[in-house]
């Protein structure tokens, strides 16, 4: 159940979700810095979206510290009319498998699990104006959340066609 | 801890202790693919809680049927409006909010609200209502499968009206003219009509669905003997319902009959379709009748507490906006969201300038639960109490009461 913590709100009250999102500067910060890290450690494999059995997609951000998350065009195409979108609280911190929100449509409420753990670092709040952007684009303008992440995802992740085989075979 | 835990069991009979343990068990055991439950409980909040802990803890690739007759209750969908759906000032007479006039019609009593936490629409339950619930595994889920089989039922008790509508809902038809039909068809009745066509159809049961990660419950209201049907509209009819922009989900309101049933005759009939439906899976190898003490099972008890949170009542409301700027009214926008007060607009308000500061550092940031009553609330911080600050709080009082939660 999507109680929200005191916490969280406290929180959110003081850093709205304009105030988190980075300036061009900042950008071009991090920019390099993944740039740097690339040398290291961080593979293409791991920036490549990845899709959940359940549904759902995370992609890396190019230095490896934050993920998008949304759900698949399969998973809205079969929800179908979506008509509200409950995002999860920003600073909200998320187990791996946790219900971080959920959408309804046509009278059902379906979770959104989050195949990561972290810290949800920003929402996208027009999907509390415009839910049905989520039938039009949920694998891109269309995400929920961006989560700071704290491990690695545990649980079976697909590459983008081992995903369409998956729901062929569904 | 441990310590503690046995000297609470310890006021326990053994016997209970080991049945409720026993119930989560078997509840989970793969081997159970089919079961049906009643609910001898008319306590809502339990029922749910009941059906919540069925959902989660039932085998990913059963199927269970669970029963259940609440008290007089409005019932609203997880992402919906209570100020803009349901009548609040009406509704609890035991906590002192509604004192009946004698010119009213003699009331239904206390009526709960609950916030549920599947999907769809807001509707009224008392004891003519019996709700039915399917626990599925996901795969198999519909949103018509059910429902067909719950029409199987109503036309073998000789109700030939009924069908499931494009709504998913179950309607009675309400043709003058009986014309050939295929009897077999769940969709249509010989007087099913032209869509729009009058007389409308009426609905008899209104259906949301829970989705998680393996399982889909569909449960669903069926008016069979509701004594308060002409007291129904009254509950659902908000005075601030247009006054209120919300984002979230509206209910779709319908015309509505009482199939004319007995609840224990359609109960059993009920089950014994389900069992017909799914006798490739053999007969259900649990048949039980659950109750009001199964709320000392942990699991059910933390949803219960869940369920009765003033948080998950109010503050799990969409972001709404409250316009009261027309000419006779108080001049104010106040913007909520997530159940706290974001900001307060004045126009056209006859408050005064020291006024509106006042009712803004007395109100933004705060949550409505903990306002509950606008008058003493607003007249116990605002030392500079007038009459235009009286007219703004008993008209919030009128359009966003927040009315007390039963006590657990």
């Amino acid at each position: 159940m999507a109680t929200r913590s005191s916490v969280a709100r406290a929180a959110r009250q003081l850093t709205s979700a304009a105030a988190r999102r980075p300036s061009p500067f900042v950008c071009q910060r991090w920019a390099q810095a993944s740039q740097k890290q690339r040398l290291f450690s961080v593979s293409a494999a791991l920036k490549e979206k990845k899709y959940t059995e359940d549904h759902e997609w995370i992609e890396m951000s190019a230095d490896g510290k934050t993920c998008t998350l949304g759900i698949s065009e399969y998973a809205a195409k079969a929800l179908g009319d979506v008509v509200y979108i409950e995002l999860p609280q920003i600073e909200l911190d998320v187990s791996e498998g946790d219900a971080i929100g959920a959408v309804e449509s046509v009278k059902s409420a379906s979770d959104i699990l989050t195949p990561i753990s972290g810290t949800v670092a920003e929402v996208n709040s027009d999907l509390e104006t415009t839910p049905g952007n989520i039938n039009k684009d949920p694998e891109g303008n269309a995400w929920i959340a961006k989560i700071t992440v704290s491990g690695k995802p545990t649980g079976k992740m697909m590459s983008k066609s081992e995903y369409t085989e998956f729901t062929e075979d569904a | 801890m441990t310590e503690a835990f046995a000297a609470r069991r310890s006021f326990l009979p053994r016997s209970a202790g080991r049945s409720y343990s026993s119930f989560t068990e078997k509840l989970a055991d793969a081997a159970n693919k089919l079961q049906s439950y009643i609910s001898s409980s008319n306590d809502p909040y339990l029922n749910l809680s009941i059906e919540d802990h069925i959902l989660r803890k039932s085998p990913a690739d059963s199927t269970v049927l669970f029963l259940y007759v609440n008290r007089p209750c409005v019932v609203i969908g997880r992402n919906q409006n209570p100020w803009t759906e349901v009548n609040l000032g009406i509704l609890n007479a035991a906590y002192g909010t509604h004192k009946r006039k004698d010119s009213e019609p003699p009331g239904v009593g206390t009526v709960d609200l609950v916030r549920r936490r599947s999907g769809g629409g807001t509707v009224f339950h008392d004891e003519g209502n019996l709700n039915w619930s399917i626990i599925c595994p996901r795969g198999d889920f519909t949103r018509d499968t059910h429902a067909e089989m719950v029409v199987r039922a109503l036309r073998k008790l000789g109700i030939e009206r009924a069908r499931v509508n494009e709504r998913h809902d179950i309607v009675l038809d309400q043709g003058l003219e009986r014309l050939a039909c295929d009897t077999q068809n769940t969709h249509r009745t010989p007087y099913t009509m032209k869509e729009g066509a009058l007389p409308r159809p009426l609905k008899v049961s209104g259906s949301a669905y829970k989705l998680t990660r393996q399982r889909a419950l569909h449960h669903a209201t069926t008016l069979l003997s509701s004594p308060n049907l002409h007291n129904i509209t009254q509950y659902l009819r908000s005075p601030a319902k247009n006054l209120i922009h919300a984002q979230g989900v509206e209910s779709v309101s319908s015309p509505v009959a009482n199939i004319g049933l007995n609840v224990q005759t359609f109960q059993q009939r009920l089950q014994e379709e389900f069992a017909t439906m799914y006798a490739n899976f053999g007969t259900p190898s649990i048949v039980k009748t659950v109750g009001d003490d199964y709320l000392n099972i942990p699991d059910i008890r933390k949803g219960y507490d869940e369920l009765l949170s003033e948080d998950w009542m109010w503050s799990q409301t969409p972001a709404f906006t409250l316009v009261l700027d027309s000419k006779d009214d108080i001049g104010i926008e106040m913007k909520v969201h997530h159940g706290v007060i974001k900001s307060l607009t004045f126009t056209n308000s006859n408050v005064s300038d020291k006024s509106r500061a006042a009712l803004c550092t007395t109100l933004v940031e705060r949550k409505l639960q903990d306002i509950r009553k606008w008058t003493p609330f607003l007249q116990s911080r605002i030392r500079s109490w007038d009459e235009g600050l009286a007219t703004v709080a008993t008209r919030l009082d009128q359009l966003l009461p927040v009315s007390g939660l039963p006590k657990r």
